[in-house]
């Protein structure tokens, strides 16, 4: 018997741009990672332990972003993956196509209950980029497991839609009640954000991130892996993340682990702490 | 030559015409060079040229891309080489050895160039296609674009123009935004500056920087191994379709309003996602070869199309080329010849592969990648040959429709233009005594051409590629991570105040060849290479040629001047663009504008330096005298609402001794935060390193004036105005008093003019001390709000 390492593929859907930047997060979260085309053979694909789907254009953001690329075969493979308990997260236009797919919330299988709409800022429209702060309101998923909850996780947004939304009644309270809203926008010190930019979209509620009632699914807008390591922090970040970077006097210290890094681990933390037996 | 037969096809009367008769010709056809040209292509071929022919001819000898009147002048003034470059000007993009690591060889390519015109007419695409191009230039180095950078010059958005004005900078915002955050190539932001002159020609320039290892660059030309074995063309990317048909002649013409609605068609198309799926199988096919060990030719093609792009790959091998462009996968039924020929339909490459590869690159673009499945039309296919004779070959439907020798098409043309200096007829007002300086203060830091660009780059997505180390508004330079996993770091700042363009070009160039060197040092960054960009007006007209010839001395100067840290070598110009004809049809041209691009090295990330004010208690050190001069500095355009006379002039040897000691000042730790002096004096650089100062804690500034004084006791608000907004070269520096010994060391062992100038203070504000009258204090709340607001509002 051979022990292995988990094996995560970043799906590649065409006009996806965050692969190899998410391979290297989670390759440094000590996973091994493939990215993995959006023709490839579902065989191969089931092999897999773990799938992350990554930020980008998905095919070209037509129609509505990731609403293409929900209905791609390989979408349906990775459903059903999930129903078997694997992890799956989705980072950006990953996070749109597991919405549009109805994987989350998931609370009737394959509906789709939420969007993520257009940004409303004030004076202003398109594409916002930001860090922000998260606050970890569920810390048992398969993204937020090495977290604490409450912590106060700085990671930034790039997006033009990316607030979650949803026109069923209840079904917000209903998600806060069940646990499901893994992320919400804050201040630096974990106050709510309730105006622009610390909510950098008009996000329902603050939500940056929900999942299935399962937990093994997680669509979160803002991207772990563009705050993997320590030099990508911003020096001008308010709170002790920004304070690092700006202290940090020696290469070790800047591409030491980044406040996003955890988001990763926590995938390999869905395994056990030990690798597990093939 | 072996004498041809005119190719049995449509061809364009040269030959005993009049000249009236060619005129009417050569607008019949659609074609827009000279007459004298004309008459000389017929020389040339020794018989009429085809339609075809025609066409590639216009196109390559078009001011675009036949540099036919700057060439010489670049030649003469620019320094090109250093022991480092590895490709200087002549490929798509220059490439230069950034360090070495575990045996590879990392080098940066980078590219510069303008896309003007075409974003003039529309603005969105026009944009977006000027990134779409340089990214291209890059990539068909076999190198992996790990930033882009966009300089840009709008009209003026309160002029009489404001509202067509303001159309453009959000149409040339939102066109950079939508093609380079969906392609995912890091935006690093870049500069603007808003003129009147820029009101009928905005200017969109455009930098990319890429990283390839040395052994992996790719040529655009023919291998030599196609002379045993035969290679194949192929063309891989979108179907090629009518649009750009023109583009490069329309880039070399002075714009006409009445024609725009023509001159629409001679803008591309942009389409991002196509653009990303065809680099990605790019690199898979490039991964191919590397395995294979196979030598091949790779090219993008801009302006001129499949004509340049393939016409080029052969005449730098000494090989010819056959394309039947009845193969070209076309968007549209019944395309001409020519159009297929020379249209400049976005997103497309030429490869020259061996044909025993040609079946797998195929499989990898069209099946693989499935770029027919992707965008209708889009696909590799097989476009021709590489041939032994050097003569370029163009069939369609069986008809020969060009053949001519390679070095005749190539070669180009060159003209000597006349230069003579300008009357200006400058004056210059005195500063009033009685001028408020809160209020001037207020006014420079508020001027849009001065105030926070946040606005604008938080449209643009810097942090794609997971490289990004420091954003725009962090510091003078973006600063990135090109290689996974290695502690070093690429700065990258592009400068050009058009001002200084308006009183002296050569000033102008050398300055910006000063600033963009200024901004990369202030990163602790050591600057490496330079592009250049060079926008004027009609160079026909003989005062905008010497403008132009003054701006390329003045950069030849600067570069060669200031030099490469420790060491004789200049810094060198590794690639560039010159866009002429930036005139309206009624006879305003820009301000002579040239934009200069700086790569700087860091051999340690953590070791870089930003703006923002560290702690309260440190010292601030001015280095860089105040020389007085205000000609052309935003207090004297935005307070005393003139453009002066005499601007700071650049001082070479200061200017290399300032980038030795603050770099050497950053490598040694003993930098809190550093800022270059530039547009809004010692004023606005003061107030953007308090603005930006560390969050979680409140910091302001206390400045002496007298000690930046060259006399003891207080100043006049005159001599304040010269001290704080003169924008003569330097940095401002906070050192924290345990530093302030070796610091000194530094600045002694660099021998540059420094002095303490103030303390950072837990007070927020700025307060100006050693004026006549008592010190100045100039309020935090307004101070934030002019420089925050000042230029947004613009952008509403």
């Amino acid at each position: 018997m051979t022990k292995s390492m988990p094996r995560i593929a970043v799906i590649r859907f065409p006009g996806m741009n965050c692969e190899e930047e998410t391979k290297r997060a989670v390759v440094d979260a000590g996973l091994e990672c493939d990215v993995f085309m959006w023709n490839g053979p579902t065989s191969e694909l089931v092999e897999y332990d773990g799938y992350v789907l990554p930020g980008g254009f998905s095919y070209q953001d037509r129609v509505r972003a990731g609403s293409i690329a929900a209905k791609d075969e390989i979408v349906d493979c990775l459903f059903e993956e999930a129903e078997r308990g694997k992890p799956v997260i989705g980072i950006c236009n990953g996070a749109q196509i597991l919405l549009e797919a109805g994987m989350v919330p998931g609370i009737e299988r394959g509906r789709v209950q939420m969007g993520l709409a257009t940004n409303i800022m004030p004076d202003r429209d398109g594409y916002y980029t930001r860090w922000t702060h998260l606050r970890v309101a569920n810390d048992g998923t398969c993204a937020t497991r090495a977290y604490e909850r409450g912590d106060v996780v700085p990671i930034p947004v790039a997006h033009a839609e990316g607030r979650f939304v949803s026109a069923e009644k209840g079904l917000i309270e209903t998600l806060f009640a069940n646990d499901q809203v893994v992320l919400t926008y804050c201040g630096p010190e974990a106050g709510e954000a309730r105006e622009f930019p610390a909510n950098p979209n008009g996000s329902t509620k603050a939500i940056a991130g929900i999942s299935n009632p399962e937990g093994n699914v997680v669509a979160m807008m803002p991207h772990p892996e563009r705050a993997a390591r320590l030099y990508q922090v911003p020096g001008n970040l308010a709170g002790p993340w920004g304070a690092r970077k700006r202290e940090a006097r020696d290469a070790e210290a800047m591409f030491g682990p980044g406040p996003g890094l955890p988001v990763m681990s926590s995938l390999a933390g869905f395994f056990g702490a030990e690798p597990r037996e093939v | 030559m072996t004498p041809t037969a005119a190719p049995s096809t449509r061809t364009v009367r040269i030959f005993q015409t009049t000249d009236m008769e060619l005129e009417q010709r050569l607008a019949e056809a659609g074609l827009n060079f000279s007459l004298s040209e004309a008459r000389k292509v017929a020389t040339i071929l020794a018989r009429d040229p085809t339609v075809v022919e025609a066409h590639i001819f216009n196109t390559m000898w078009s001011e675009h891309c036949s540099y036919k009147s700057s060439r010489g002048v670049l030649k003469e003034h620019l320094p090109t080489d250093a022991p480092h470059v590895v490709l200087g000007p002549g490929e798509d993009a220059g490439v230069v050895r950034l360090c070495e690591i575990d045996g590879k060889s990392y080098c940066v390519a980078v590219a510069h160039e303008s896309h003007n015109h075409p974003s003039q007419i529309v603005p969105n695409e026009g944009a977006a296609t000027g990134i779409g191009g340089i990214v291209r230039d890059v990539y068909c180095m076999g190198a992996d674009v790990v930033g882009v950078m966009d300089p840009l010059r709008f009209g003026d958005p309160n002029g009489p123009n404001a509202e067509r004005t303001r159309e453009i900078v959000h149409g040339v915002v939102e066109g950079i935004w939508q093609y380079g955050d969906a392609l995912g190539v890091p935006n690093l932001g870049g500069d603007v500056y808003f003129d009147r002159s820029y009101d009928d020609n905005c200017l969109v320039n455009v930098v990319a920087i890429g990283l390839v290892e040395e052994s992996e660059i790719k040529r655009s030309r023919v291998p030599e191994e196609a002379r045993d074995v035969p290679y194949d063309v192929i063309l891989v990317g979108k179907p090629t379709d009518p649009s750009g048909f023109g583009g490069a002649t329309f880039a070399s013409r002075i714009l006409d309003e009445e024609k725009t609605l023509s001159d629409k068609y001679a803008v591309q198309v942009p389409d991002p996602f196509l653009k990303r799926m065809l680099t990605v199988a790019t690199f898979r096919v490039l991964d191919l070869f590397r395995e294979r060990g196979v030598a091949i030719g790779f090219k993008d093609l801009g302006a001129g199309g499949i004509a340049c792009a393939t016409s080029e790959l052969g005449a730098a091998a000494g090989l010819g080329i056959r394309v039947d462009l009845s193969r070209v996968p076309v968007a549209e039924p019944d395309m001409t010849p020519e159009v297929i020929a020379c249209s400049e339909t976005q997103e497309r490459y030429a490869l020259v592969v061996p044909r025993e590869l040609t079946p797998e690159v195929l499989r990898i673009f069209n099946e693989e990648f499935e770029l027919p499945e992707l965008c209708h039309g889009a696909q590799a296919a097989v476009i021709g040959e590489v041939i032994a004779e050097p003569r370029y070959v163009l069939e369609h439907k069986g008809e020969v429709v060009c053949d001519a020798s390679t070095e005749a098409i190539t070669t180009g043309i060159a003209y000597v233009r006349d230069a003579s200096e300008r009357e200006r007829g400058l004056v210059e007002p005195d500063v009033p005594a009685d001028l408020g300086l809160v209020a001037a203060f207020l006014g420079v830091v508020g001027s849009p051409n001065v105030a926070s660009r946040e606005h604008i780059y938080r449209h643009y997505d810097g942090e794609v590629k997971g490289n990004a180390v420091v954003r725009p508004g962090e510091a003078d330079a973006g600063v990135l991570a090109p290689i996974p996993g290695e502690n070093v770091g690429v700065a990258v700042s592009a400068d050009g105040n058009p001002f200084l363009g308006a009183l002296d070009p050569y000033q102008a160039g050398a300055a910006a060849v000063a600033e963009s060197v200024r901004n990369v040092c202030a990163t602790g960054a050591v600057p490496i290479a330079l592009t250049d960009c060079l926008n004027f007006g009609n160079p026909e007209v003989p005062e905008v040629f010497h403008d132009f010839v003054e701006a390329v001395r003045g950069i030849g100067d600067a570069a060669r001047g200031i030099g490469m840290k420790d060491s004789d070598e200049p810094i060198p110009v590794v690639s560039g663009n010159v866009s002429f004809y930036n005139q309206s049809a009624a006879g305003s041209a820009i301000l002579p504008s040239p934009i200069v691009c700086c790569i700087g090295r860091l051999d340690d990330l953590s070791r870089h330096t930003t703006i923002g004010f560290r702690n309260a208690g440190s010292a601030i050190y001015l280095i860089g005298r105040r020389t007085g001069e205000l000609g052309g500095s935003e207090f004297m355009r935005s307070v005393l609402g003139a453009m002066g006379k005499a601007p700071a002039t650049v001082s070479f040897a200061d200017e290399r001794a300032m980038a030795a000691a603050v770099t050497d000042l950053a490598e040694r730790g003993l930098t809190q935060a550093c800022h270059d002096i530039s547009d809004g004096g010692v004023a606005a650089a003061v107030a953007e390193m308090t603005l930006l100062s560390a969050p979680d804690v409140e910091i302001g500034a206390r400045v002496d004036l007298a000690a930046m004084a060259p006399a003891d006791g207080t100043v006049g608000v005159p001599e304040a105005c010269r001290l704080i907004f003169c924008e003569s070269g330097g940095y401002l520096l906070e050192i924290a008093p345990p530093d302030e010994a070796a610091a000194l060391e530094v600045f002694e062992e660099r021998r540059v003019w420094f002095r303490r100038v103030g303390e950072t203070t837990e007070e927020v504000g700025i307060v100006l001390a050693s004026v006549e009258g008592g010190d100045v204090e100039v309020p935090v709340d307004a101070m934030t709000r002019a420089w925050t607001g000042g230029a947004t509002e613009v952008m509403l």
